[in-house]
């Protein structure tokens, strides 16, 4: 809500500037800004149009005649809404006008000797003007058109209000709060209006959504513009001025906190009820678009069907027009749920349901309405009269008592604060306090009641308008922290410190995606789909983290950017659970290989591609990192990668992940490399140290602990001794089978390691390994050496059908 | 001459060649040449009998030390000449230092993690665990037991992502959090809660998924005083020991009282400017006192324990700290981007 300084200070004796009232609202919880009514504009003044003919040349001009008193200017305009006798605003020659500087013009073989202006010239409204700005009849002529307007001079104040403060949506609200916060009386008189008992409108109140209605007729009022202060008014308060009877709604809106509706009498077919509407009900609303209502939705009708939709917009078929004569106008309080889902579901905001929405002062309601009527029959009704009444409010407000300790303030603000002070904040906040034994008590007015309702609304009331900013800190005595948690939190910390250390680069992608690049991997879509997703890319919850890596690789092809290495921690999502993982993806160099021809000298160092075995020991070294030594690997049947190049990672039996190279024609489908490597690992069950999963609401809580602690070892005395075997065994059979062999056949056997593969034949290969051989009790002599390779390629023979030693 | 004369002479001719020697090979030459079987001095020495006992004495010795003087020249030369070698053939294998390296170049961490250790890291050391929870979390821990009614204008405050999963949404904040651990633990409570959240908003400063970091510290006798010293204490941690901070009271349906916590602007030093909308401040946070039906909602009592909560976003922190103009940036994983950082 934007309204002028100076309107608000019709209700409140302040001299302070606007910057210090606005710094003030701040720092008590309004949240506002000041800033200037446009911005002065010379050589602009009021004119009265003398007269209007049709431009003889041109098609869809006018030329006008226009005098400020002293001069006759002669102008050229498209408007046809300019009439003799118009007082319009003129930007004579020189005015500046949207960076426009205004000079004689020629249109045909007539001259214009300025411009009249729209709101939407003076940067008042944003287009849907038409034509020029008319002003009201009571304009002065001949007068400074900048300074009539309060251009560049009046300042507004705009609140951006949080739910919880219906209360401050009009200027008596904001004037009720700046008396509170610099302890000022605001000011308003008690309206009297007379009411005849002529004619009671026939209303009734047929649902227990709404609280209270209360329905006056006036007879025979005028239709006309209204007033230049009252058009003033609301144009600075961002509304378009439309005529008096409605702008005086508007008015009253803005002033008071009440919204008001005035129906065209006569264009009401007898009894009007205010009922719960029938489903599938139809309603023609004034911005012209036909609603479908439901049971919910509160309308008022007469016996032809809905004339307003109750709280929210009026009805086109009883709006008033400037051949209304009688009028019944309605104050009315609804309730703010439904209020809340007809607005919402209808997608109409109105400054009527923008109010009810958080709240409208039950007990003021006739007040606002007085002064509505009063104005109306000092602007809009010279022979009108107020001929009837009906107030229907079937449970008056009871103010609900709410004691407030000062022990609680204690103990939530942390200072004393006497009940005389907190009393006299509460009073002066208008809320009716006195003070008890150990504290006070309020009657909490109805303007309040939504949003203080228990003890602690009143700790905050007391404290924001004391000044919390001015109550000293202090720093809390925290229980040690033994957490498990902090643990898990340095295990993810350690697994991203190990992937950046080793060349790998951190991403965040988003945990949306669509489902053309699930179709191209030939996956299944995901359990979780949003309903009312963003985009089709944003319509489900990924299920694994390859799908955003090549995006991230696409991304980067995209600049040209080739070699790539990235991870991601974040959380795979299915229907009845979720799970964080870490993703990886590698492609090209990781390291870099250079060849230099210097001096007849060729120098050159070898680049480093990642593949199978790469992307193995990487994954290999995080784990050992981890204390986890016998990983296990099978065949992976991953639709996106290449079988043959892939595998699933298993610790203890449960899979953890998988690893390998993108499947050939997925890659040319997705358009990446073909030597694109994928992995993910599921950091959870990692750190979890694969114990049982405890999940709670599809949710795997953490507790880890880094390496179980390895007690020390005696180091050897004696020394160990390497031989060198080749074996030729059938192409099936497996490097590991082999080693696993090895390394089981002999207490003696320390360590195996490969040393050279190569095919003898199709089927056949040799496979030479190194294997150190220790005892730890006692040197070992060739000849035990010798016994021992012995009895080991034996028991390796009857193991592995097919095996021989060689050389 | 006499004998004495010749051995002088000669060691004086061994001298001079020693020195014109380039090499190794030119050097054993030397040594056969004067030293040898039958080497020069030897020659001399053959005269040796002709002369009378004592001069012979005389004579022996000082071919004796002639021998010695020569044997030592070559020695230091024969080093000298390793030395020169060794020194051609090092320099023969000079590096160009300035060579591109061989190694793996570190990777780089995402800005929004590194900011988020950084956050919790200093919670951590006030004392403060770290907490969790899933993205995809039940409606009522997301909002009713927030203190955030169906039909409340509260709940528009977040424009929430629905899912085809019943009484589950995808969490608009990390106060979810909140709920989840004082249902498991008994106070006194001190976590932290970074996380990812979802709202439907797409534009320069929003994403539809962005982090924050929740906290929440309940006991005995905590008031405002301890939330205001505590988040002092953070943002001048964060933004610097000369911070000041200003608590605005405002509206969060699971606090009351609430506050916006702003910050002196960086950027202008409270001058007012752009990033700040000429008021010198900057909004960095939301905070409060736990609001008792949030207690009542968990089963702890609110007469007994009191506490503070706040929740801020991170990206905001890191766009404001590292001067990023949009925060979609973060989430493409372009390269050009993440290896600036």
């Amino acid at each position: 809500m934007k309204v002028p300084y100076s309107w608000i200070k019709e209700f409140v004796d302040i001299d302070k500037s606007a910057e210090e009232v606005v710094e003030r609202l701040n720092e008590t919880g309004l949240e506002a800004t000041v800033e200037t009514f446009g911005e002065y504009i010379p050589n602009i003044i009021t004119v009265k149009v003398l007269s209007v003919k049709k431009h003889p040349e041109k098609d869809r001009l006018y030329i006008c005649e226009a005098t400020d008193g002293n001069k006759t200017y002669q102008i050229i305009t498209g408007a046809d809404n300019v009439k003799n006798n118009s007082i319009v605003l003129l930007a004579k020659i020189g005015a500046n006008i949207k960076g426009i500087t205004i000079k004689e013009r020629k249109f045909g073989s007539y001259t214009s000797d300025g411009m009249f202006l729209s709101l939407e010239e003076l940067g008042l409204a944003d287009n849907n003007v038409d034509g020029v700005w008319l002003l009201p009849p009571d304009t002065p002529v001949g007068v400074d058109g900048s300074k009539l307007l309060g251009l560049g001079e009046e300042r507004l104040i705009e609140i951006d209000i949080t739910p919880n403060r219906g209360d401050a949506l009009s200027i008596k609200g904001l004037a009720r709060e700046i008396g509170a916060i610099f302890n000022k009386k605001r000011k308003d008189k008690k309206t009297d209006i007379q009411i005849l008992n002529k004619v009671i409108p026939n209303i009734s109140l047929e649902t227990d959504k709404c609280y209270r209605y209360r329905g006056i007729v006036i007879n025979n009022v005028e239709i006309k513009p209204s007033p230049l202060e009252i058009q003033l008014k609301l144009i600075k308060s961002g509304q378009k001025p439309i005529n008096n009877v409605v702008d005086i709604t508007n008015y009253i809106l803005l002033q008071e906190g009440q919204p008001l509706h005035a129906f065209d009498l006569d264009k009401i077919e007898g009894k009007i009820t205010v009922r719960n509407a029938k489903d599938g009900e139809k309603f023609l609303a004034l911005d012209g678009n036909e609603y479908s209502l439901k049971s919910n939705d509160i309308v008022i009708a007469d016996e032809n069907g809905v004339i307003a939709l109750g709280g929210i917009i009026g009805g086109e078929t009883t709006k008033v027009d400037e051949n209304t004569k009688n009028i019944l106008l309605e104050a009315a309080n609804f309730d703010y749920i439904s209020i809340r889902k007809t607005s919402k579901r209808l997608a109409i905001t109105t400054e009527s349901s923008y109010r009810f929405e958080r709240g409208v002062d039950i007990e003021s309601l006739p007040e606002a309405e007085n002064k509505a009527v009063k104005m109306i029959l000092e602007f809009a009704g010279n022979n009108s009269e107020v001929i009837g009444e009906k107030d229907i409010y079937p449970k008056p407000y009871q103010p609900k008592e709410i004691k407030l300790r000062e022990k609680t303030v204690k103990r939530i603000i942390g200072i004393d604060i006497p009940k005389e002070e907190i009393a006299d904040i509460l009073n002066r906040l208008e809320i009716p306090t006195e003070t008890t034994e150990d504290g006070t008590v309020s009657k909490i007015p109805a303007f309040r009641s939504y949003d203080l309702t228990r003890e602690i609304d009143l700790v905050e009331e007391v404290g924001r308008l004391k000044g919390f900013n001015e109550i000293e800190e202090s720093f809390p005595s925290i229980p040690i922290n033994t957490d498990k948690n902090i643990s898990y939190y340095k295990f993810e910390n350690r697994t991203r410190d190990f992937f950046i250390d080793n060349g790998i680069n951190e991403v965040i992608t988003y945990s949306f995606v669509g489902e053309e690049i699930y179709k191209s991997l030939n996956l299944p879509l995901p359990d979780i789909e949003i309903t009312n997703y963003l985009t089709t890319d944003f319509r489900f919850m990924r299920d694994n983290l390859a799908v955003s890596l090549i995006q991230v690789q696409k991304e980067n092809l995209r600049h040209q950017i080739k070699d790539i290495a990235v991870f991601e921690i974040g959380e795979a999502f299915f229907s009845d659970f979720e799970e964080i993982r870490i993703g990886i993806l590698l492609r090209g160099n990781f390291i870099k290989g250079y060849t230099f021809n210097k001096l007849g000298k060729l120098k050159f160092s070898t680049s480093e591609k990642w593949g199978f075995l790469e992307v193995k020991g990487l994954i290999e070294s995080y784990l050992r990192l981890l204390g986890i030594n016998n990983v296990e690997l099978k065949y992976s049947e991953k639709t996106y990668l290449n079988q043959y190049e892939s595998a699933d990672i298993f610790v203890r039996g449960f899979n953890v992940g998988y690893f390998g190279k993108i499947h050939p024609e997925v890659a040319d489908k997705v358009e990446i490399p073909k030597d694109t490597y994928i992995g993910e690992l599921k950091l959870k069950y990692i750190s979890r140290k694969l114990k049982e999963n405890s999940l709670k609401d599809g949710y795997l809580y953490t507790y880890f602990k880094l390496k179980d602690t390895p007690t020390f070892k005696e180091l050897p005395k004696y020394p160990s001794v390497k031989r060198d075997l080749a074996f030729e065994v059938d192409d099936t059979v497996s490097v590991e089978d082999i080693f696993r062999e090895l390394e089981n056949s002999s207490k003696l056997v320390e360590k195996v390691s490969l040393f050279d593969i190569y095919y003898l034949d199709e089927n056949k290969k040799s496979v030479a390994v190194s294997v150190d051989f220790r005892d730890r009790e006692k040197s070992l002599s060739d000849e035990e050496i010798n016994r021992e390779v012995e009895s080991i390629v034996n028991k390796l023979k009857e193991k592995i059908k097919g095996l021989k030693l060689r050389g | 001459m006499g004998l004495k004369e010749d051995l002088l002479k000669l060691k004086e001719d061994a001298k001079k060649l020693i020195e014109e020697a380039k090499d190794k090979n030119s050097l054993d030459k030397i040594k056969v040449k004067f030293l040898g079987k039958k080497g020069e001095i030897k020659q001399v020495l053959k005269s040796l009998g002709k002369l009378p006992p004592e001069e012979r004495k005389d004579i022996g010795k000082i071919a004796n030390q002639i021998k010695e003087e020569i044997e030592g020249l070559l020695k230091d030369k024969l080093l000298y000449i390793k030395r020169i070698e060794l020194e051609r053939e090092l320099k023969e294998n000079r590096v160009d230092i300035t060579l591109p390296s061989h190694w793996i170049e570190t990777g780089h961490q995402h800005l929004i993690t590194k900011t988020l250790q950084e956050i919790v890291d200093i919670f951590i050391s006030m004392g403060f665990s770290v907490a969790e929870g899933p993205e995809i979390e039940r409606e009522d821990y997301n909002f009713d037991m927030l203190n955030i009614p169906k039909d409340h204008p509260a709940r528009d405050m977040q424009d929430t992502f629905f899912i085809n999963k019943d009484g589950y949404v995808l969490r608009t904040h990390t106060s979810p959090v909140q709920i989840r651990t004082m249902l498991t633990e008994k106070p006194p409570i001190a976590i932290v809660a970074p996380g990812r959240v979802y709202r439907k908003d797409m534009d320069p400063t929003h994403t539809p998924m962005f982090h924050q970091i929740e906290g929440l510290l309940v006991d005995k006798d905590i008031t405002y005083r301890d939330l205001k010293g505590t988040l002092q204490k953070f943002l001048q941690e964060v933004f610097g020991k000369n911070t000041r901070i200003r608590l605005r009271p405002s509206y969060f349906p699971f606090t009351e009282p609430s506050f916006e916590v702003d910050i002196n602007c960086s950027i202008c030093d409270g001058e007012g400017c752009r990033v700040c909308k000429g008021t010198g401040w900057l909004e960095i946070l939301g905070s409060g006192m736990v609001d008792p039906n949030v207690f009542e909602a968990v089963g702890i009592n609110p007469e007994e324990y009191s506490g503070f909560a706040f929740g801020l976003g991170v990206e905001r922190i890191v766009m404001l700290k590292y001067r990023i103009p949009d925060i979609r940036l973060f989430y493409y994983g372009d390269m050009r981007f993440v290896k600036q950082f």
